[in-house]
């Protein structure tokens, strides 16, 4: 019945899906962590999130995969059920010029990290492009507000009139 | 079956089956001698309630299914009204004179019936012997078909029309909190609310002690002119960059943030638009031809208000006692100066002098809600997206429980269900303690509003079909409206409540402890005005 929002992270190194599962573990359980090792397998998961109703609220994705480019992943991702309104983010160490670019003008991508990162800057950026999801799509802030920007939630929160005296 | 559950869980589904069963209980189980009209509003009222405690639909949608059934069921030109039995054979003992059963009378009259509606006919009453009544007709007047129940018929005959349940919609408690709900939006879109606090917590210095009473204050005086809910969150925005300068072990940050939702709690009692409750009350007294003026309610809340909210303030400072002795605030307001904007600071600042001061002037407090709601929309300062997104279903909500205070008066199923009580047990104060009390246990676990919707015309109806001595429906009506506003033992409690939890800044046991305490204390401050300071007014 609740639909739950997931993370998903697509990355074929092993040891680097494990440091970024574990960078961002503080957001579990509200948000449900999905780790995938290719493009192919990103996709079977996603099948399954749609089929039960559940929603994809941020992709962190690796741009050099097996078989396919990162970009051309996120820019095939469609805006709807299961990823309506998702939050982008490249993490790359080795995207050129052009890469990027099509990365920024095609995929719609909302942040790009560079490897190796903090671990601060990435709950950072991923907190931040989170609380942006749960705004854009107005859904209720409350179950998120503890592990997301509370102030920022507030605010929307002032000035929607999500919730209301009852 | 499957991709039903999908939709609805099972709990849902239990509750709303169990809802349309308790519709038709009354109507199989009640005897015949219990009118039919009292059958069904006995049957709306359970459906109703049990909506309203079960929640397997929002509970503004409740509100409409109330509206919906009774327009359906009882109003005058309802498609399923029940029908009126009749007789057709009479006992002459002169021309116009008849013998009836004494149930065929009722207040010097009786009642024809033709295609199913009732007309009163006034009677000269002989003789009432054994049951029997002899009656004389008006002069020339025959009759030939008579309802059986007189008393039954009187009320069908004077029953409520569709209009007048459509009317709750409109009704002009619900036009004064359009108002509110307007000018509430004026201020958050042009940041009145920030900026107002920011320049009123200047003053409070830099203790923390101080600062606390800072934000209770303005909370509570923002709180009793907008939502308790939007207040809260407000609040929110501006105390965590406060909070984030304390140490995270220090209690300060827990007692600040749980300041906010008290004083938004408390702050809504203040005036008749602060929180929904109080609009059910000033309805329902309204019915029964009591009106309550703007400031009237401000002066019978106020001192409740003020005393909540200083024993809140030394009880949260001595349970949560802060260990940082100053805390440096930036904040500098920057009021927005567009004209626009000044045109909505000075539509607020004149519709609330003019609510506050409605004594002096005599214009009704929703006459002057409708200036807001006007010149807001005239002069553009909210557009047709403002208007779109103002919480159109709290008015909803607030318009289903005053029409369902109209129906359980109208059919009388008020006054039936306070006679299966002996109420000789209780004495004025005892009373006014227990539905206090009740209204705050229940508004624990259900909305404010539907505690108050459910309570609030059995109040008034005791005091109406009872006569316990020292008992004021009015000021039972008030104490009943301002207890469903002192729930704050848990997160589900009230929006505000939950807001604050949200944001991690306290867990619920904080806020249960918290909440038992003031819970008694408000109780015991309700009781205490209703024996020593509402009397002085009524």
């Amino acid at each position: 019945m609740n639909t739950e929002l997931i993370i998903l992270v697509v990355e074929d190194e092993p040891e680097v899906l494990d440091a970024i599962v574990r960078d961002i573990e503080l957001f579990e359980p509200t948000f449900r962590i999905e780790a995938t090792q290719s493009a192919e397998e990103a996709r079977e998961l996603l099948d399954e999130i749609k089929e039960q109703d559940n929603r994809v609220a941020l992709i962190l994705c690796d741009h050099v995969l097996t078989g396919e480019s990162g970009v051309d992943f996120m820019t095939e991702l469609p805006d709807s059920a299961p990823t309506k309104g998702i939050r982008k983010i490249l993490i790359t160490g080795q995207a050129g010029h052009d890469d990027t670019i099509k990365a920024i003008n095609k995929a719609g991508l909302h942040h790009y990290t560079a490897k190796p990162w903090k671990p601060e800057e990435l709950q950072k950026v991923v907190r931040d492009e989170l609380t942006q999801f749960i705004i854009n799509q107005h859904l209720n802030p409350l179950p998120v507000m503890g592990v997301l920007n509370a102030g920022e939630l507030s605010d929307f929160l002032r000035t929607s009139s999500q919730l209301t005296d009852l | 079956m499957k991709s039903l559950l999908k939709i609805l869980p099972l709990s849902s589904i239990i509750s709303l089956a169990a809802g349309v069963i308790a519709f038709f209980i009354p109507l199989l189980v009640l005897p015949d001698t219990i009118a039919p009209d009292l059958q069904i509003a006995c049957g709306l009222f359970l459906i109703a309630a049990i909506y309203y405690i079960a929640q397997p639909v929002p509970i503004y949608a409740t509100s409409l299914l109330v509206m919906f059934g009774a327009v359906l069921t009882l109003t005058t030109e309802a498609p399923f009204q029940p029908g009126i039995d009749t007789v057709q054979q009479f006992e002459y003992t002169d021309d116009d004179v008849i013998v009836l059963p004494d149930g065929m009378v009722y207040n010097d009259a009786v009642f024809t019936v033709e295609n199913g509606i009732a007309s009163k006919v006034s009677v000269t009453v002989l003789s009432d012997v054994n049951g029997k009544v002899t009656v004389q007709l008006p002069e020339g007047r025959e009759v030939s078909t008579l309802a059986s129940d007189a008393e039954y018929a009187q009320r069908r005959s004077t029953a409520l029309m569709a209009k007048d349940i459509f009317a709750t919609m409109a009704s002009p408690i619900i036009i004064l909190f359009l108002g509110g709900f307007m000018l509430a939006r004026g201020a958050v879109k042009y940041n009145l609310d920030t900026n107002l606090t920011r320049i009123l917590l200047k003053p409070f210095g830099e203790k923390p002690s101080m600062i606390m009473m800072g934000l209770m204050a303005i909370t509570a005086l923002l709180s009793a002119f907008m939502s308790n809910t939007a207040t809260t969150a407000m609040m929110m925005t501006m105390i965590i960059p406060i909070i984030s300068k304390v140490d995270p072990k220090d209690k300060f940050k827990v007692g600040a943030a749980l300041s906010i939702p008290v004083a938004a709690n408390i702050g809504g009692m203040a005036t008749p638009i602060g929180t929904p409750p109080n609009a059910i009350v000033i309805a329902g007294l309204n019915q029964r031809g009591i009106d309550i003026a703007f400031s009237d309610w401000m002066m019978l809340a106020t001192p409740v208000v003020l005393i909540l909210l200083v024993v809140s303030w030394v009880i949260l400072r001595f349970m949560f006692k802060a260990d940082i002795k100053q805390i440096k605030l930036s904040v500098d307001s920057i009021f927005d100066t567009s004209i626009k904007a000044i045109g909505l600071y000075l539509i607020f600042g004149l519709t609330v002098i003019l609510w506050i001061t409605e004594n002096q002037h005599g214009i009704s407090s929703s006459m002057v809600a409708f200036f807001p709601v006007t010149f807001l929309s005239l002069t553009t300062i909210l557009d047709k997206e403002d208007i779109r997104s103002l919480p159109w279903e709290v008015l909803w909500l607030v318009a289903g429980g005053i029409a369902l205070g109209l129906v359980i008066n109208q059919t009388g199923l008020a006054k039936f269900l306070i006679s299966l009580i002996d109420w000789n047990l209780f004495t004025a104060l005892l009373l006014i303690f227990s539905m206090a009390f009740l209204a705050l246990m229940m508004s624990n676990f259900l909305s404010n509003t539907v505690t108050a919707a459910l309570l609030v015309p059995i109040g008034i109806s005791i005091g109406l079909n009872t006569d316990i001595a020292g008992y004021n429906f009015i000021i039972g009506a008030i104490a009943i409206g301002l207890a469903s506003s002192c729930a704050m033992l848990l997160p589900i409690s009230t929006p505000p409540n939950a807001i604050a939890i949200s944001t991690n800044l306290l867990d619920t046991r904080d806020m249960t402890k918290f909440g038992i305490v003031i819970g008694i204390v408000a109780i015991i401050v309700l009781t205490l005005a209703s024996q020593i300071y509402w009397p002085l007014f009524f």
